[in-house]
Order: structure tokens, then sequence, then C-alpha cells
């Protein structure tokens, strides 16, 4: 345990002490959803004002590219600089050092969904209850850990810039198919027909039923699924870099 | 836990007992079809210097990465002071130091240094002894990425030496550090191997690993060629260096049968030979304007180069 604090200490130093960083992971999530909020916050969708909708659809924007962009970048990072290396042949295992980064990312994605919140409801179209927005954190937050996999699975196969790149066009092209941005109701039929399959959709359906009080349960295995998926991809993607 | 021991000899009348700080026997790694280390034995004793040397390709870094317990063998036995080396609490026995590491941009010396430590399972009090013999006190707060060369080979150092290894891996430490840098830094290793810590060096410098080293050991195609203290690899070859200034140029002295290296040293060229007087006859032949000339018994240098040719044959 003493050895976790250290790694993540390490992790959450790298962030406060480059706040430029935070830009991309905070400020840009938070600045888009603000401009979309204020344009279509107050409409109404499915019984939510739309404000409140898009904090969970928004929201899970929000908390996959911050869990998704940086462990994968992070890792690909110390990979080129020699410094994984360095911590392999040290005494601790790597999984701690991996969990760590995964752990650092937590922070920072609930600050996202907190800054979001705080704009609907400034802005006063956020209507529901406290507990039902802290289930939709919690649920965001832990449901974004697979993401973390699939990020570090990337992360042990290119170099830094090639990881953001990849990231990004992993993340940026699920999170319109899935309607994270724009309702699925408003895009082409065949975005919805993608969309059951991404498990950035289900994310966002599980968020948008803590509000909705909707079903849970095809979400929760879809992404309990993708989590699967992702450990497997990532160990098999560890043991590639390794050799 | 009674450790193993094996007999050194420093000299036909000394000998001493020594703790084995690493035991490498029958190891054997390939890469598919590549044969990287095949069956190699290497032994480091506690407070021994034992430099591996050889081409690049010899094998040398997959060894180190099986002692280090980043690979494991495919066959034969590595073991750090008797514990596997992939194992947690034998890796608190070693300490490793690499050729270049980049530090992550937003640590502090000093972080790295306790975080080694707590790392390596003692207390975080054990940074500040070896930041002071390390010279690092006085750059405790800074950024370690931006230290110079000297300074971070400094730092790798003290955070591997932080949890007082019993072996010491060393992955060419010195390249790029200035003439004073590099003397400290053996200078505290001098320190620390009087205390038992053996040390297992690979580099390309071989005049110094031959200034440093206890033992040599040449790897070339992932076997052992020869072993022994610098001198005796050096008097096992009857080779010469000639030394002169000459204006021939390096294809033509390469060309000359028997010259093995050929080596620029300032204004001198140095040129192994199993045939110095052959040698001279052709530079005295070939350049009139051939100054400086003298023969000296070969160095390490010409040795390695003497017998990994040999080996080659």
């Amino acid at each position: 345990m003493k050895v976790f604090r250290v790694e993540l200490a390490d992790e959450l130093r790298g962030v406060v002490r480059e706040p430029a960083a935070l830009f991309f992971s905070i400020l840009m999530p938070v600045a888009f959803f603000a401009l979309f909020v204020s344009l279509f916050g107050k409409f109404s969708n499915g019984g939510l004002s739309a404000g409140t909708a898009m904090v969970a659809t928004f929201g899970a924007f929000g908390v996959i590219s911050v869990v998704l962009m940086n462990p994968g970048i992070g890792v690909a990072a110390d990979r080129e600089r020699g410094w994984l290396r360095a911590k392999r042949v040290s005494a601790v295992p790597i999984s701690v050092t991996l969990a760590a980064k995964v752990v650092a990312a937590l922070p920072y994605a609930a600050g996202v969904l907190l800054a979001m919140m705080a704009t609907a409801a400034i802005t006063g179209s956020l209507d529901a209850p406290v507990p039902a927005l802290l289930r939709m954190l919690l649920v965001l937050v832990v449901g974004a850990l697979p993401f973390a996999l699939l990020s570090l699975a990337i992360g042990f196969q290119v170099g830094s810039g090639t990881a953001a790149a990849v990231l990004n066009a992993v993340l940026i092209p699920s999170a319109v198919v899935s309607g994270l941005w724009m309702p699925l109701s408003m895009m082409p039929a065949f975005f919805a027909d993608i969309a059951r399959f991404l498990p950035t959709y289900h994310l966002a359906g599980l968020a948008t039923a803590q509000l909705t009080g909707g079903p849970v349960w095809a979400h929760v295995f879809a992404l309990l699924g993708f989590a699967v998926v992702a450990a497997g991809l990532a160990a098999v993607s560890y043991r590639h870099a390794r050799s | 836990m009674t450790l193993p021991h094996y007999w050194l000899s420093l000299s036909p009348s000394t000998l001493i007992c020594m703790e084995k700080v690493l035991e490498v026997r029958g190891a054997r790694f390939d890469y598919g079809a590549t044969q990287a280390v095949a069956g190699v034995d290497l032994d480091v004793g506690a407070g021994e210097c034992v430099a591996l040397l050889g081409p690049n390709g010899a094998g040398k870094t997959t060894l180190v990465n099986l002692v280090i317990g980043l690979l494991a063998a495919k066959e034969g036995r590595v073991r750090v002071r008797g514990g596997d080396p992939r194992i947690a609490s034998t890796r608190r026995q070693l300490g490793v130091v690499q050729q270049s590491l980049g530090f992550p941009n937003t640590l502090k010396v000093s972080e790295l240094v306790t975080g080694a430590a707590v790392r390596a399972g003692v207390p975080r009090s054990a940074a500040g002894p070896v930041m002071a013999e390390l010279d690092l006190t006085d750059l405790a707060s800074r950024r370690a990425a931006k230290l110079s060369g000297g300074q971070k080979q400094r730092l790798q150092l003290a955070m591997a030496l932080v949890a007082e290894p019993r072996l010491l891996v060393l992955d060419e430490p010195t390249a790029g550090l200035d003439v004073p840098a590099r003397r400290r830094f053996w200078q505290i290793l001098a320190e620390r191997r009087a205390r038992g810590t053996g040390v297992l060096l690979t580099t390309h410098l071989i005049e110094e690993s031959s200034a440093v080293a206890d033992r040599v050991v040449v790897l070339d195609r992932g076997r052992v060629l020869a072993e022994g203290t610098p001198d005796e690899l050096v008097a096992r070859l009857p080779d010469r260096t000639v030394i002169a200034r000459t204006s021939l140029v390096r294809t033509r002295l390469e060309a000359i049968p028997g010259v093995v290296s050929v080596r620029d040293d300032g204004e001198h060229v140095r040129l192994g030979t199993r045939a110095p007087e052959a040698l001279l006859r052709v530079l005295l032949a070939e350049d009139p304007g051939l100054t400086d000339l003298r023969v000296e018994g070969a160095g390490l240098e010409e040795a390695v180069a003497g017998l990994i040719e040999r080996g080659a044959a």
C-alpha cells in the first residue's frame, strides 16, 4: 500500500505540475459542454431537461476522454524514456505502477463531471436530485475504468505521439456515433445500429439510467464484456511490449 | 540460508573465499531462430567487479536482461544471492543503472530517490545519506529532467544504491560523462564495492573496464569466449600494439595482414597486430613520413579484438 501511495503521488504530481495537460483533459470537454448546454440545455429530452441529460452524455465523453487519454499516453512516454523498464526491474509489481496511472486519472474524471454539473446548474438547466447525480458520477467514474485498460493496451504498442493520435481516433468517432455530443434521435438511423456495439454508448446509457430510472442490465453486461476484452488486450499488449 | 561460495584466485599465492552474489549456470535464451545466449556460465562475487565485453550482437544485453529478471532463461539457471531475479524479494538485492534513462519531467531529485527507497522496502530516511554521498543534496529540489548528463547518472546511481543492493548491474554507466565525472562515479563505486556490493558492468569503454574490473568476460555470439583478469587476457595473446603517426588511411591500415584492430588516439593511431614485424615493414615501406613509432604489449582492447577474431575464425 505504501508503494502504491508513492506511485500514485508521482502520477498526481505529474498532472499538477504540468497543468497544460489539464486544458485538453478538463477545460475542453467542459467548454464544449458549456456551449451545447447554453444553446440547448432548456429543451426537454425524454422527461429530463436536455441540460441534465447532457450531463450524463457529455459527462461520459469527458470521463472517457480523461481515462482513455492519460494512462495510455503516460505509459507510452514512460516506455520511450526507459522509465517503464526502470520500474520493471524494481521490486514493485508492474501492476501497481499501472494501477496508479489509472487511479490518478479518476480525480480528474470526477473533476470534469463536477465542472459540467456546476455549468448546468449555473445555466439553470440541471433538474435532477442530488442522489441521482451522485449515482451517475459514481457509475461514470467506475464504468470508465475498462477504457483505461484499452488506453494501456495502445500505450504499450506505440510512441506517445502516435498514442495520442490513435486514442483520439478511437474516442472522437465513438463519441459521435454513440450520441455523446448530440442525441441519437437527431442523427442518421444507422448511427443507433452501430452505437449498440460501442461501450461509449453503454456507459452513457448507464449514466442516463441513473437519472431516468431506465433499465441498466444490458448496459452493465455490455460494459463487463468490454472490460474483459480490454483487459485481455492490455495483457497481450504488455507481454508483446515486454518481449 | 547458506549462501554459495567459490574460490577466487587473486594471485598464485593468495586465495580468498568470496560470497557469490550472481550465479549464472548454462543460461540459454533465443529469439526464435537466433540464439542470443547459448549456455553461459557467469559468477560475480561480493565486492567484485566483472566487465562483460563483446561486439554488438554478442548477447550482452540479453544476458543482462536475464540477470535483472526482465527475461527468463529458456534453459539453465540465473540466481542473485540464491534467488530468482524475477521475484520481487530478489530484485530488492539488485540495483540497475541504465545507459540513458529519461526521468519523468515532473519529478524532483529528492522525490525520485525517496521513491526508490520506498519501492525497495527501505525507510525514506535512507535517501538523505545516499544523496549526500553522490553530491545530490544541493539538487534535491530540482526537476530530474533538467539535470546534466553527469548529474542524471549520479541520480540513477543514487536510486540504485539507496537500498544497499548486493549486486549492481551497470549498462554503459559512464557513456557521455566527462573525465572528472567518470572518475567520481568509479570512486563512489569503489567505496560500495569495499562494503561488499558486486558489480556487473557492460561497456564499450574497454580501457575503462580494464582499469576498474577485477575480471573480464568476453562474449561473442552468445558464448563466453574468454574470461580472466584484464592482465590474463592480454597475456594470453602474443599480440602487440604498434603506435605511430602515419598518413596511411584507415582502410589501408585495416587491410595490412595481421592487423586486428585500428584505433585513433589523438594524432596517433594504435594498431593491434599479431605480426608486429610484418606490420612495421609495411609502415616503413609505404609511409616515408612515419614518426613517433613505438611498439607496446597489446592493451585490453586489442586483446579483446584479437580474441573475438580468433573465436570467429
